[in-house]
């Protein structure tokens, strides 16, 4: 139940901000990609089992907001929270140099697989390509000091041994 | 090959499959779900938070506003004892001729909850819905120019088509001379809004200020939209690639008026 309510919560407050202070960043062409970003955190947190939940609820909701294919968000997170959940377990997760590789990989597969379903010729290339770079980096940049401002101010560890973990989140 | 597998890899390998399989199908059969009241609930739900999030934003920015809305003011008190000069003086004119008579706006004041889209905002919600009378197809301003129409109205709230979604089409009139085309929003090479449609042989300059022509029946008359920012040959050889700057700056849109849309031409005699 704690899980549920945890995972609700926490896509709220990322649908929230995807739509008011990001999409103000996104409109001046910095995207900071927060689906990916807190379907990656949930992962690390919660094993491969709540990160596909998380990221097909998360990406859903997306689908919903955005008024596109139903589906598009929801099936790429939920194979991402997997397979990050699965990859979590032999990753020391509070490393930050692991927090931005994995961040910055999720956001790229990501924002490609948006980038897809926008291509709608060779002329635009360069822009989506552009902002698939800048999108990644950015996102992996921010979320990586934000966890580890929130590693900071907790005063411990955000997610703990991996393998102890990932065995009773499963 | 399941049976390999620890339970719990097994459960979370299956969920992952229904996921995925749940995914596929709407991938394929969503366009004939009707999503429209799902899109009701997921707003109902998130317009109070949206509201809260806002706020202090807002708050912050009123004081800004405030002191810039003080100036505008004073020199717009100026510039309108002038406009109402030149009224009085057009409405004669317009009965000399024998022209239709044109008639204000009336502006219902909204205000923008969240926005929506891919990179580029391509919706808006806004704080008002058919109780306060707001309706499919109302045009939607902001004080700088046109933002979008009503595509969605729910009782409380509704959604915005803006100029930035890849379905809108505005026609337009470059003013000054007249010159008439269709506003799209495109996303190759680059996001933009070009006014497509425009012959070779019309003459539009940069700088020149882009209006609603009203000849859609979509949205009345005169609205601000942008300004030309660049001119170019479309690759077909045959009509201009003209690059306008919307005039209603998303990145920045708080408030917006609500405009009722036109009557149907039915409704006229």
């Amino acid at each position: 139940m704690r899980g549920i309510v945890g995972l609700i919560t926490m896509a709220m407050v990322a649908l929230l901000l995807r739509s008011t202070a990001l999409s103000t960043l996104a409109a001046k062409g910095l995207v900071l990609d927060v689906l990916a970003f807190a379907t990656v955190v949930w992962a690390f947190r919660a094993g491969e089992t709540w990160g596909s939940s998380f990221g097909f609820v998360i990406g859903l909701a997306a689908d919903l907001d955005a008024a596109h294919w139903l589906g598009r968000h929801a099936l790429l997170l939920s194979l991402m929270g997997y397979a990050v959940g699965r990859l979590s377990r032999t990753l020391v997760r509070d490393s930050a140099r692991t927090q931005f590789v994995i961040i910055l990989l999720a956001t790229l597969v990501h924002q490609l697989w948006s980038a897809a379903f926008e291509f709608s010729g060779l002329a635009g290339w360069p822009y989506l390509a552009l902002r698939v770079v800048v999108a990644s980096a950015a996102t992996a940049a921010a979320g990586t000091v934000l966890l580890g401002i929130v590693r900071r101010v907790l005063g411990q560890p955000l997610f703990g041994h991996a393998v102890l973990k990932s065995n009773t989140s499963s | 090959m399941g049976g390999f597998l620890p339970p719990a890899e097994r459960r979370s390998s299956a969920l992952l499959g229904l996921y995925a399989a749940l995914s596929l199908v709407l991938l394929m059969t969503g366009e004939r779900i009707p999503q429209s009241w799902l899109r009701a609930g997921g707003a109902f739900v998130f317009a109070p938070f949206d509201r809260v999030v806002l706020t202090a934003d807002r708050v912050a920015a009123a004081w800004r506003d405030n002191q810039q809305l003080q100036q505008h003011l004073a020199e717009l008190e100026v510039e309108n004892e002038r406009l109402r000069v030149a009224g009085v003086e057009n409405q004669r004119l317009r009965q000399q001729l024998a022209l239709p008579t044109l008639h204000g706006y009336a502006l219902k004041p909204v205000e923008v909850l969240a926005l929506s889209g891919e990179a580029v905002p391509a919706a808006a919600t806004l704080s008002a819905g058919t109780h306060q009378g707001v309706r499919e197809g109302d045009a939607v301003v902001t004080a700088e120019g046109l933002l979008g129409r009503v595509g969605e109205s729910y009782s409380g709230m509704s959604r915005v088509v803006l100029l930035t979604d890849l379905n809108s089409a505005v026609a337009c009139e470059v003013e000054s001379t007249g010159v008439l085309g269709v506003l799209r929003f495109s996303m190759a090479p680059r996001p933009r809004l070009v006014l497509t449609g425009v012959p070779l042989a019309d003459t539009v300059r940069v700088g020149q200020q882009v209006i609603t022509s009203g000849l859609s029946r979509r949205y009345p008359r005169g609205l601000p939209v942008g300004r030309v920012v660049r001119l170019a040959k479309d690759p077909s050889g045959l009509v201009q690639d003209i690059e306008v700057d919307a005039a209603a700056r998303l990145s920045r849109v708080r408030q917006a008026f609500v405009i009722a849309r036109p009557p149907a031409l039915e409704d006229h005699p």
